[in-house]
């Protein structure tokens, strides 16, 4: 079982580096269509990217989907420790 | 810890969705601008939605086999959590509809169907809540579930296509398809319906335990 978990963070970092590796080797050997053509003049969030800015959204987003990760971590393991009690009542009586 | 290890495979894959999710590359196109992003969150809240509804009826279907109170209280959590997605999915769907469609609701054929498919659903919790016998209760109940689901598929994935639709994917709309779904957007959009269904997997598997333990304390006062 040690294994899967292992297993998993692995993907996970593959992902990553899947993900932030520069799309130029897609781009240039298969071009996607789209039914409305992508266009260059498209307003897009770039100014934003460039001086940094989106670093601090991602890591609001990140920090909200921590506290309520950690929350549920936190269930749980409360629900677990309950079912171990219970289970030792029931075998001790 | 052993057999928790879908559970860190969830952390992981959320994390993933947001940072990758907001940092990629994506299609540049009109109307849509920045966006196109929601795909890795309101898309995800529907196709987890079936999914966990699946569940539900699926241990809707095992309790009408074989009746246990467990089958009974995961399909009734998985169905709140399911209802929880959709909800979900609907609000965030209107936020994204002010911004490309005009309008919080434009009476959308999609947008109608998965308000009537959440209303059948909120009966279900009602039909639940008014009996006061267990074991008809979870009989009843189960079989309005298989019910619902079955009215709930033409309602969102068959109605819509039937006639016009602002909605991508239908009535001759093409939206995100075959050619729209590049590579850079599935990279994250897969992960984000694995990583969001994995977190209702995860609220249920907690509710459930807890509801049985409840059940159980009940039987030994």
């Amino acid at each position: 079982m040690k294994m899967f978990r292992i297993l998993a963070i692995c993907c996970f970092m593959l992902g990553v580096l899947f993900a932030f590796e520069p799309t130029v080797a897609m781009a240039q050997d298969q071009m996607v269509e789209f039914s409305s053509a992508p266009q260059q003049n498209i307003e897009m969030a770039d100014a934003l990217r460039q001086d940094g800015k989106i670093y601090v959204v991602v890591a609001v987003l990140l920090t909200v989907l921590a506290g309520v990760l950690f929350y549920l971590i936190a269930l749980d393991r409360k629900v677990g420790r309950l079912e171990k009690q219970l289970k030792d009542e029931y075998v001790n009586r | 810890m052993k057999k928790n290890w879908w559970k860190i495979l969830t952390v992981l894959l959320l994390v993933f969705t947001v940072a990758v999710g907001m940092l990629s590359e994506v299609p540049r196109l009109a109307i849509l601008n920045e966006t196109i992003r929601n795909l890795y969150f309101h898309v995800p809240m529907w196709f987890g939605m079936i999914l966990i509804l699946l569940v539900s009826v699926v241990y809707s279907i095992k309790y009408l086999r074989k009746p246990s109170i467990k089958n009974d209280v995961i399909a009734h959590e998985a169905a709140k959590v399911g209802i929880l997605f959709g909800v979900l999915g609907i609000v965030t769907g209107m936020e994204w509809a002010k911004f490309t469609w005009g309008e919080y609701w434009s009476n959308d054929p999609k947008q109608n169907g998965a308000a009537i498919g959440l209303l059948i659903y909120f009966a279900y919790l009602v039909l639940r809540s008014s009996f006061a016998e267990q074991q008809q209760r979870a009989r009843i109940s189960a079989v309005y579930n298989i019910f619902a689901f079955a009215a709930l598929i033409p309602l969102l994935f068959i109605l819509p296509r039937l006639t016009d639709s602002l909605h991508p994917g239908n009535g001759g709309n093409p939206g995100f398809n075959a050619y729209d779904l590049d590579s850079s957007l599935r990279m994250v959009f897969y992960p984000a319906v694995l990583g969001w269904t994995l977190l209702g997997v995860w609220i249920i598997n907690v509710k459930s335990r807890l509801e049985l333990l409840r059940q159980r304390i009940y039987e030994n006062v």
